[in-house]
């Protein structure tokens, strides 16, 4: 029951920590009014994408997706999960840097972004390094700290809410649902890693879907906060337009100045969450493919994690960084169709050829 | 058996406490041996003479005095040591090992010294571990209770007892302690040492065993599925495995009405967030993020610290590092000086340091509410581990302020997530029968 809750903490905290930067920006590009119904479909197409991959599992019980990959065979598992595990990387590499400057421009405006870095990589580097039971049982101390944040930050921000911003509430068309970057936006999302994780616990779509309720609140709040404090005209030209919305928000009887400081600190409890499961990912990633060198898994954590924070450091500037998201995000997009269709594909043939012997 | 009684006489021919008196019965001499530090000898020889008035001969004596007859020299040595008296005669082999009346070197029953139930009973262990297990036994008269009763120790064989209900405590959890206690080779004199056969945690500053005064504690936690050990000459129960929870929940909470002792619990756990928090929160809007502060706010901060010449870090370890000082002098002192420390260190770190523009008096009320703050939590040596807690977050708001107070706090949290004992880990709500608990 316990690691039930904790792999949905952890999937509500995967998800939230990817939804805070871009996601608002992006769905306000989509359509002019009625967002709710982009987020919606958007959810719909990811839960269908995880019920497919949760499906697919459930056909290998204990066996996780290296495994099932192994099983098809050695080349499809090194072509499909070496890509997968650069992407990864260049995903930790963006994520911590696009993270610090969120947070520099928060907290410190006046340090160099190294240092900051360097915190970074430092707490996510011995979160993974400290496995997975870990990372479960802290996700759930780390949840019920943050998820208040946020829940005090989407409250307060009602302070400079103007309601006929939401106007008209009707989404005008359905034709979003065939643009490229309505695809896109699935990258936003981050089941696959619980794919990793069922060795540990079988997954289940009913406390995965209540999650995704948790997590479709927290989208559609990212989304309408700056849309009803901005305005759909005015949104759309900023990015970050989240962060911003939050900026303007100023209770009167609160000691601290800004609420955006909360959204810092959620942020940055979220990130180093994700980033640490996705280092995890990679580390068992290359320790069951490459099996004969024979390293621990702690040493391809460690490397990894120094790529990442090296890579982190040389990207030149902001604009660089949110070029290098995009690609990332759209690789992601690419694994998160093919990784649990092969499953499922796979899963499906497997058993109906078993059956197939049974009859015959 | 001359032989027997020069062997015995040289082997304690240097311990100054060894007495062999000598008795005449039936004109037959016996000897009395034994250690005066732990037998009543005046006493004791009143009571063999008694004895010896009601028995025809030697031999009906020896019937009369003990069931431990003919013993070999080894265990007469064992049994010396353990504090009997051994009566041997001159003329044939024989000896007994007698029952004597022994020095009460063992303090009664008394109140709890490090820990102050409220609404509970107020008997406390001692250092005689039958009468520890006799407390638990009053409160817990169940045939379930197993009681395993070990030796260890190099030098010293020192009791060991572990006590757990049937059926209730892990079974794997069971099976791993026993074997752990087995592999125990050198002596244990104390519960560190202990900790080093539970596993690998040696440099942890959290201690696989919760340490409780309180029988009732004692039983509480027998009966949530925990196995309890005691150690001979120490009058505390060690409960294995510890958890996080048991720094917040007391069972003597439970004799108030079920809200009342929630409350109090949030309030622990929000003592010892406090406690670790606080001094980095100060240092961190004091000296990084002023601005995070409403205007009138960090004017106010920056107002009280006019003046002040150190830097916010100095300042702030410098006066935790001084009440950490005067708790732990308060502890060793005698109660006669104690109160003087109290005084003068009130006196000193409060007013004069304030008045000699050392600290802001802003601090002096941040140090009074971590003092009290770490006080609250249950178990002494958890609260000794919150306020060193707190050093490693205080380095780090001192850098990147707000920012680094929150991911000391991460660390913490994942450094306490990542803790296991017998792979229990650290930060589970409720340990299952079947040992698996998450």
């Amino acid at each position: 029951m316990i690691q039930k809750l904790q792999i949905g903490f952890i999937f509500i905290i995967m998800y939230v920590s990817l939804n805070h930067l871009f996601y608002p920006d992006l769905i306000l590009q989509l359509t002019n009014y009625g967002h709710w119904g982009v987020v919606f479909c958007q959810g719909l197409l990811q839960l269908f994408l995880i019920w497919i991959y949760i499906k697919g599992l459930s056909y290998f019980p204990q066996q996780d997706v290296i495994d099932i990959c192994l099983k098809i065979g050695k080349p499809i598992a090194f072509i499909l999960l070496i890509p997968f595990v650069i992407s990864l990387t260049v995903l930790v590499t963006i994520n911590n840097r696009l993270h610090t400057d969120v947070i520099i421009s928060i907290f410190l405006p006046r340090t160099p972004s190294w240092p900051v870095l360097v915190l970074l990589f430092f707490i996510t580097t011995y979160i993974a390094l400290t496995g997975l039971g870990t990372i479960l049982r802290a996700s759930f101390f780390i949840f019920f700290m943050v998820i208040p944040l946020l829940l005090m930050i989407t409250f307060t921000s009602f302070i400079n809410i103007d309601w006929y911003n939401a106007a008209p509430i009707r989404p005008p068309s359905i034709n979003f649902l065939i643009e490229k970057n309505f695809f896109y936006l699935m990258g936003y999302s981050a089941f696959l890693p619980l794919g990793f994780m069922v060795y540990k616990t079988a997954l289940t779509f009913r406390s995965i879907f209540l999650a995704w309720m948790c997590v479709m609140f927290f989208s559609l709040s990212s989304v309408y906060i700056p849309l009803l404090i901005f305005g759909q005209e005015s949104a759309i030209s900023l990015t970050f337009s989240m962060v911003r919305a939050i900026y303007t928000v100023d209770v009167d009887w609160f000691f601290l100045n800004k609420q955006s400081m909360f959204l810092g600190l959620s942020l940055i409890g979220f990130t180093v969450i994700l980033n640490a499961v996705l280092l995890w990912v990679i580390g068992r990633i290359m320790q069951k493919l490459l099996r004969w060198i024979k390293v621990e898994i702690s040493y391809w954590i460690i490397a990894f994690s120094v790529v990442a924070f090296l890579g982190a450091l040389m990207v030149p500037s902001l604009a660089w960084t949110e070029r290098i998201f995009f690609w990332s995000v759209g690789a992601q997009v690419f694994f998160m169709i093919i990784i649990p269709l092969t499953i499922y594909i796979y899963g499906f043939i497997i058993k109906r050829r078993t059956a197939f012997y049974e009859e015959g | 058996m001359e032989n027997l009684v020069k062997e015995i006489q040289n082997m304690f021919s240097d311990h100054a406490d060894f007495f062999m008196e000598k008795e005449i019965k039936d004109s037959t001499p016996i000897y009395l041996m034994g250690f005066n530090t732990l037998i009543d000898l005046t006493k004791s020889k009143l009571y063999v003479r008694q004895i010896a008035g009601t028995s025809a001969s030697v031999q009906e004596l020896f019937i009369n005095l003990s069931d431990q007859l003919e013993i070999d020299s080894e265990q007469i040595i064992h049994a010396l040591l353990k504090g009997k008296l051994v009566i041997v005669s001159e003329k044939d082999e024989r000896n007994a090992i007698v029952d004597p009346i022994s020095r009460n070197l063992t303090r009664s029953i008394a109140e709890p010294l490090s820990e102050s139930p409220l609404l509970s009973s107020v008997d406390a262990f001692g250092e005689d571990i039958d009468t520890n297990i006799g407390l638990i036994r009053k409160r817990l008269n169940t045939e379930r209770l197993y009681h395993g009763s070990f030796e260890i120790g190099e030098f010293e064989s020192r009791k060991l007892s572990m006590l757990y209900i049937k059926g209730k405590a892990p079974d794997a959890l069971i099976g791993e302690i026993k074997r752990q206690i087995n592999q125990i080779d050198t002596d244990i004199d104390t519960v560190e040492d202990l900790n080093k056969y539970f596993g690998e945690r040696r440099f942890s500053i959290v201690s696989h065993v919760f340490q409780t005064e309180l029988p009732n504690e004692a039983t509480h936690f027998l009966k949530k599925n925990r196995v309890v050990l005691f150690l001979d000459n120490y009058p505390f129960a060690l409960v294995f495995p510890q958890t996080l929870m048991d720094m917040f929940n007391v069972s003597s909470d439970r004799n108030y009405p079920t809200v009342i002792a929630y409350v109090i619990r949030t309030l622990r756990a929000i003592g010892a967030i406090v406690n670790v928090l606080l001094p980095a929160l100060y240092v961190s809007v004091v000296s990084v993020n002023p601005e995070a502060l409403k205007i009138d706010l960090a004017l106010f901060v920056s107002e009280s610290r006019q003046g002040i010449p150190f830097p916010a870090l100095v300042e702030t370890i410098t006066m935790v590092v001084l009440v950490d000082l005067t708790l732990e002098a308060i502890v060793r002192l005698p109660k006669s000086v104690g109160p003087t420390i109290t005084m003068v260190g009130g006196i000193i770190l409060g007013q004069a340091m304030v008045e000699a523009k050392l600290v802001s008096p802003l601090l002096v009320i941040v140090i009074t509410a971590i003092v009290i703050s770490g006080s609250v939590v249950s178990g002494i040596q958890n609260s000794l581990y919150i306020r060193l807690l707190r050093y490693p977050i205080l380095i780090l708001a001192s850098i990147f302020g707000l920012l680094g107070m929150f991911i000391g706090f991460l660390f913490i949290l994942v450094y306490l997530a990542s803790l296991k004992s017998n792979g229990i880990p650290y930060t589970t709500f409720h340990i299952n029968r079947k040992g698996d608990a998450k």
